[in-house]
């Protein structure tokens, strides 16, 4: 059991591949981080495995539903990070966990709380980054997907994500050491 | 889709585009205004009748459904890209999606035509609640045919503008002319024309959104 395989994955759009064959798994709860040659690279990988691209071919399976056939289900499994972080004076924080409860479908209250529990887990990191990463844990996802994270907060980022599997993208192996090395030191 | 999760879409994106709708309400007013609404003295009460509704229908179908696309446009993916990705990661289908997306422009669009309604009647020159409804239709189409071009780039982006324009054309000509065909069933040929052609284009345009929409993901749109 697989909370997220690819299998020879690829993503071309119009002829031009952006993401290479990449075959791997993610067990439930392991965490997993992947350096890739470019940012495009890196935004695309991460966004197959969070089922908000499909792949032109080759197999990704989210706790094996297939994105093409089941995204709904998918996204109830995968959590996305984006890269770029949120653009607070048009959003307030507060509006800001409103709308992505109401988006999953979480009770309101509920959500603050467990927003609140995160956020206090994340002190430190600025709340343009900490808010999407509070964000995409509200609705309990099995695999938490990280475009480029932030190396320095690694430690926090999968404090706060707890046995949730994590899958994360970067562009130097540094970086990535800090996701896939850190594994034991979070959970010691 | 719950009405909650309906809302928070909705909402956010009215939010987001809050600036563009006020700057379509204050047009819609200042056109409303300013547009002519005179008729020339006819004799004969078909033509008169014609005349009356090409110049009273012109400005709301036009300058409105122009409004709409503006405002079906500025829901493409870029502008809000916070709101793009949350959207996109919410377990939701596209046809959903498509519907709360939908949802956004038409509200503002019908505000700004409710805001050309009221300066015309303001203005002393206003159109019966009918011209009102004929309008409001060919917004809904326009708007819904120009949401498609939000995912497209290029050559069949333009396209889909061209017949967001066409659409409200097509509406207008309808709408004034049909009775003209067929003098003896008075206003009721040209209203249903208008409103069946309306609707048939708004729902295989939504439908076509929806699709494009399921269809599409998040890098190339």
């Amino acid at each position: 059991m697989h909370v997220l395989r690819m299998l020879d994955a690829r993503y071309a759009p119009r002829g031009e591949t952006i993401v290479a064959p990449a075959t791997f798994d993610v067990a439930p709860g392991e965490h997993v981080a992947r350096v890739c040659a470019t940012a495009a690279e890196a935004q695309a990988l991460a966004m197959m495995g969070a089922a908000l691209v499909k792949p032109t071919s080759g197999i990704v399976l989210i706790g094996e539903y297939d994105p093409r056939v089941q995204p709904v289900h998918c996204k109830r499994i995968a959590a996305f990070v984006p890269h770029d972080p949120l653009p607070l004076p048009e959003m307030s924080v507060d509006h800001f966990i409103d709308y992505r409860a109401a988006l999953w479908d979480i009770d309101t209250e509920r959500a603050r709380a467990h927003a609140q529990i995160l956020l206090d887990r994340l002190s430190g990191l600025h709340e343009a980054f900490a808010y999407p990463i509070v964000a995409a844990l509200l609705g309990c996802p099995s695999l938490l997907v990280l475009d480029r994270p932030q190396p320095f907060f690694a430690k926090k980022i999968l404090a706060a994500a707890g046995p949730c599997a994590v899958f994360s993208t970067h562009l130097d192996a540094a970086a990535a050491f800090e996701f896939s090395a850190k594994l034991e030191a979070v959970h010691a | 889709m719950t009405r909650r999760t309906l809302s928070a879409i909705v909402g956010s994106r009215l939010h987001g585009e809050r600036r563009s709708t006020a700057f379509a309400c204050v047009t819609a007013a200042i056109v409303g205004f300013i547009q002519p609404h005179g008729v020339s003295p006819l004799s004969d009460p078909l033509t008169a009748d014609v005349a009356t509704r090409s110049v009273w229908l012109a400005g709301p179908v036009f300058f409105c459904s122009a409004i709409g696309i503006a405002l079906a446009l500025a829901q493409g993916p870029g502008r809000h890209a916070y709101l793009d990705i949350a959207e996109r990661s919410a377990p939701l289908f596209g046809r959903e999606l498509a519907r709360a997306k939908a949802l956004a422009p038409a509200i503002a669009a019908t505000l700004a035509a409710l805001v050309y309604w009221s300066a015309q009647f303001l203005s002393g020159f206003a159109a019966p609640p009918t011209f009102f409804i004929l309008a409001l239709a060919s917004v809904f189409a326009s708007t819904l045919v120009a949401l498609n071009a939000t995912l497209r780039s290029g050559a069949q982006r333009l396209l889909y503008v061209g017949l967001a324009f066409a659409t409200s054309a097509i509406a207008y000509i309808l709408a004034v002319y049909a009775d003209s065909v067929a003098s003896r069933t008075g206003d009721a040929l040209g209203v249903a024309t208008e409103l069946i052609f309306c609707a048939i284009v708004g729902f295989i345009s939504l439908r076509q959104y929806g699709e494009a929409l399921a269809r599409s993901d998040a890098m190339s749109s």
